[in-house]
């Protein structure tokens, strides 16, 4: 079937929407950085911010409602049940969670100190409302943010409609449904743990990442070669592709942990002014410790499941499931450096940064995959489309 | 690294193998008279326990992740074997030393091999236990309630108009209906409670994904054993049974002998392939097709069948694959004296895939000639050079080299068949020489003639039988069920306390989750309380198990807060 040469077109103006949309969406992520509403926990009334600074401060990306990020802090790990017993006044072991815990699922307990009365633990508010209360640069982030995911989602379906195929049969359409998928798994961490203190960093990434995309390896619309012409190309590549874009929000959330847990050893050290810059503004080190994990273990079965129907695939295509082609290989190390990021971060001496290492070292595995075995190491995946 | 053993105490929120204390190991007690110092066993004990430690584990999955690194970077054995020819040749120094380390072909490797199984060893080593240790816990009620619920990570608080005993029945119920496993305060227990666990399934999940890894890898290994692996290239009008006669290579697992084949047999009728003629992709395949007949064993009925690249055929659990094509240029040679000593289909390799320029040899011992030969199928002269302009036979060319003389082939030393030995040979004048379908060449000095009369296509075909196929696929399948299991779900335990207070009844309830990998006990956490606090007497009578309603006012007031969200 040939070319919608129509439809082609619509995709690629909406891509390029999208992309400025994003672009305009990480400044207004930006703008609440600098010129945002002050956030409670900064304030002194935090009290046991005291020695967690960079929690207490940033847990405040929720603006009034400390209870925000609290969904991240107040998670349910022993190691973290300090927080949720702030209560009873006693900050966290490690800050984790700190500040924000109090007010948030787990603090009822100790409202209810001394009493018997009726004190159950309140729901959060919704994410709108929050959103709402954060302030308007936040709203306009959030709101950009969401109309650049809508012409993005519009690109990627019409692109798909223009070829008869799912839209990601060649490098430049991977990236690009990639970042759709980035794109939409931030929103919904966004929503879900109120993290839009992360939003200038992950789009950031993506609008990097699509900007490259569309000037490096643009590929105009154009049909597939017989190995290609398979219903498998929709579920491996798809698996593939919303694990890549679940592994890339994590891989920027570990950078995002090394430089907060650095700024928080030197803090501890007397280093640095606690409070301070751009950095006391993100969560704290718990928290995106937390938030990339459960980023992790969200892209973790996929990239499995991805790998087994690309097995699959490989055994209706190629005769075997398993050849260990250079990218099958990569692959698979991908797999086990980020199964070994999951062991770390249940090995004594493993936690924290060096398990991060690790997670990020997974995702430069991948990286590597997709744009040096695939385009340059002549294999059976050699289908980039790219050069 | 420095200390090694740690019996390791983690608690909640763990990675995949939650909180593992692994390695107890039941060491046989070895007879010799047990020194002091260093008994056998303890040293035995002590290896036990490095190997199966989760430090262990961590650094032999680098390491395997590690040494794949040169499976993908250097060329392999078993998937490019020309690829390992040409480094050899491109580093003659540097590859004898690769090849010792068994670089060329690291996924057979003695040291990849041990990686993999030590690494297996430390996961059994983990595992089983574990498996004990869960079986056990299945069959353990739930620990007694603490008695300071309001230190639990989550806690909660509600008055209730029944009294303590009656209270603590209607939250069972409350917590039975969610399918906890609950333990009850018993008669001698001052005060009344209920403690409850579920998400045993987490553990379970976590064993099922790892022993189901073992599957796969024992899937692998009964592939190598009992399956093979052939190929066969079939020009138009060929056919062959399924025989290790008839294969170009086979590649039989250990314990596969010729006589296991199926004996089925396949003929190829014709093969067509088409090419995008416009656009960006001008020049890329389209589609292939091969016409096939096959009948499952001698005598029985032929089917047709349309073999294509992602649609093979399947008989008797063997399967047959498209895996490659070509052109195949059909000559006729005549000796010195004008009679006919080669009249074939002669396979030529594409050198170029992208236009399908080809090359191949013809070898007539009979007339002493040889040639080398390029088949370009869509020819076009750029500067003085024959090349190919699309991969379709749109103007095919032949351009031969002729060679007279020895061929060389009596000699018993094997030949390739698309190489020719010129050492014995003499060039024959006015090469190369072009051809286009039907002409002739008269070679000089009336050494005879090749005519080239037209061309065929031929199909590489790959023919397999892996019976560990199927059982790596389930193994597969189970992994990735219990991966979502141990991810999915947590293991949680809530208490519920109740004290006389007024006429009725002060509950507290705490809750605490011990793995929550994905998050969300709080909310759940939430949920839960208020639907305890609602559930006084009205509510025990819908449980049936367990509640005995005791009074008929309503306990609550209190609206459950989750209703307290407004979706603003």
């Amino acid at each position: 079937m040939s070319v919608n040469q129509a439809l082609a077109q619509v995709s690629g103006d909406f891509m390029i929407a999208a992309l400025i949309v994003y672009s305009l969406a990480v400044l207004a992520f930006a703008g609440d950085f600098a010129f945002g509403r002050p956030r409670r926990a900064a304030r002194p009334a935090a009290g046991n911010a005291a020695g967690t600074t960079a929690a207490g401060t940033l847990a405040a990306a929720a603006g009034d409602q400390a209870a925000e990020l609290a969904a991240v802090g107040a998670a349910p790990a022993a190691a973290a049940a300090g927080a949720g017993m702030t209560a009873d006044g006693a900050a966290g072991p490690d800050g984790a969670g700190g500040a924000c815990g109090a007010a948030g699922a787990a603090g009822a307990a100790g409202n209810g100190a001394g009493g018997s009365g009726t004190v159950l633990p309140e729901r959060r508010e919704s994410a709108l409302r929050a959103i709402w209360e954060a302030g308007p640069w936040v709203r306009a982030a959030v709101t950009l943010n969401a109309v650049g995911i809508l012409a993005h989602v519009v690109a990627v379906v019409t692109r798909g409609l223009a070829v008869h195929r799912a839209p990601w049969g060649n490098m430049y359409e991977f990236v690009t449904a990639l970042t759709c998928v980035a794109a939409i798994f931030f929103g919904y961490v966004m929503l879900r743990y109120r993290a839009w203190a992360l939003g200038v960093f992950v789009m950031g990434a993506v609008v990097i990442a699509l900007g490259l995309a569309e000037t490096v390896i643009y590929t105009a619309a154009g049909p597939l070669v017989p190995a290609l012409q398979s219903y498998w190309l929709s579920i491996h590549v798809t698996a593939m592709t919303l694990a890549t874009g679940v592994f890339f929000v994590a891989a920027v959330l570990g950078i995002m942990y090394l430089a907060a847990e650095r700024y928080r050893a030197r803090v501890a050290a007397g280093k640095a002014q606690p409070g301070n810059g751009l950095i006391a503004r993100i969560p704290s080190p718990a928290q995106l410790d937390k938030l990339t994990y459960r980023t992790v273990i969200f892209g973790f079965p996929v990239w499995t499941f991805g790998v087994i129907a690309g097995a699959i695939w490989a055994d209706q295509a190629w005769g075997r499931y398993w050849g260990w082609d250079p990218v099958e290989t990569w692959a698979f190390i991908t797999w086990v450096v980020y199964a070994a990021y999951l062991h770390a971060r249940a090995t004594a001496g493993w936690r924290g940064r060096r398990a991060h290492y690790i997670q990020l070292l997974g995702f430069a595995s991948l990286t590597f995959n997709m744009l040096v075995v695939q385009v340059f190491i002549t294999g059976m995946h050699s289908y980039a489309g790219v050069g | 690294m420095a200390d090694v053993h740690t019996p390791r105490s983690t608690s909640a929120g763990t990675g995949a193998t939650g909180s593992v204390t692994r390695g107890t190991a039941p060491e046989p007690p070895h007879g010799g008279p047990a020194q002091p110092p260093v008994p056998p066993a303890g040293w035995l004990r002590w290896g036990w326990r490095q190997l199966t430690s989760m430090r262990t584990a961590l650094v032999l999955l680098f390491l395997l992740a590690l040494g794949s690194v040169p499976g993908s970077v250097l060329p392999q054995q078993g998937s490019n074997p020309s690829g390992v020819q040409q480094y050899f040749t491109a580093h003659p120094a540097l590859a004898p030393w690769l090849n010792r380390l068994g670089l060329f072909n690291v996924f057979a490797a003695p040291w990849f091999a041990a990686i993999y199984l030590l690494l297996f060893t430390s996961l059994v080593g983990c595992v089983v236990p574990r498996t004990f240790r869960l079986a056990g816990a299945a069959r353990t009620p739930p620990p007694r309630a603490p008695r300071n619920l309001r230190r639990l990570p989550h806690s909660a608080s509600y008055e209730s108009a029944l009294p303590p005993a009656a209270a603590i029945e209607a939250a069972a119920a409350v917590l039975g209906r969610q399918r906890f496993r609950l333990r009850r305060s018993g008669a001698g227990d001052p005060t009344s409670w209920v403690s409850a666990e579920k998400g045993y399934l987490r553990e379970a999940g976590n064993l099922l994904f790892h022993l189901a890894l073992l599957g796969v890898l024992v899937s692998i290994a009964v592939g190598g054993l009992f399956g093979y692996k052939a190929n066969k290239l079939l020009v138009e009008g060929q056919g062959f049974s399924d025989t290790t006669a008839a294969l170009d290579e086979f590649h039989p697992g250990r314990l596969v002998s010729g006589s296991d084949l199926a004996p089925f047999s396949l003929t190829l009728k014709s093969f067509s392939a088409s090419y995008f003629t416009s656009g960006e992709s001008r020049g890329q395949p389209s589609s292939f097709d091969a016409h096939i007949t096959y009948s499952a064993s001698p005598g029985a009925p032929s089917h047709p069948y349309d073999l294509r690249i992602n649609r093979p055929l399947s008989v008797d659990s063997t399967k047959v694959y498209l895996l490659g094509h070509g052109y195949a240029p059909v000559f006729t040679v005549t000796d010195a004296r004008g009679r006919v000593s080669y009249e074939q289909a002669t396979p030529f390799i594409p050198a170029n895939t992208g236009t399908m320029l080809s090359e191949g040899v013809v070898k007539d011992p009979n007339a002493s000639l040889g040639f080398m030969g390029v088949f370009v199928p869509t020819a076009v002269m750029v500067g003085g050079t024959l090349e190919s302009a699309f991969p379709a036979p749109d103007a095919p060319v032949v351009s031969l080299i002729g060679y007279s003389g020895n061929l060389g082939m009596n000699s018993g030393v094997p030949q390739s068949v698309y190489q020719l030995d010129t050492n014995g040979m003499t060039k024959i004048a006015g090469s190369p020489h072009l051809l286009l379908p039907g002409q002739t060449w008269r070679l000089p000095g009336g050494r005879g003639s090749i005519t080239f009369t037209g061309y065929r296509q031929w199909v590489t075909l790959a023919i397999t039988y892996d019976p560990g196929q199927v059982p790596a696929l389930v193994c597969g399948m189970l992994a990735l069920g219990g991966l979502l299991l141990s991810f999915m779900v947590r293991r949680r335990r809530v208490f519920v306390r109740a004290a006389a207070s007024g006429a009725g009844s002060a509950v507290t309830v705490g809750g605490l989750a011990r793995t929550d990998a994905s998050g969300g006990f709080e909310d759940e956490f939430a949920s839960l309380a208020a639907e305890l606090a609602t559930a006084g007497p009205a509510g025990g009578s819908a449980g049936g198990a367990a509640g005995r309603p005791a009074g008929g006012s309503a306990g609550e007031k209190l609206e459950p807060s989750n209703q307290s969200e407004t979706g603003a």
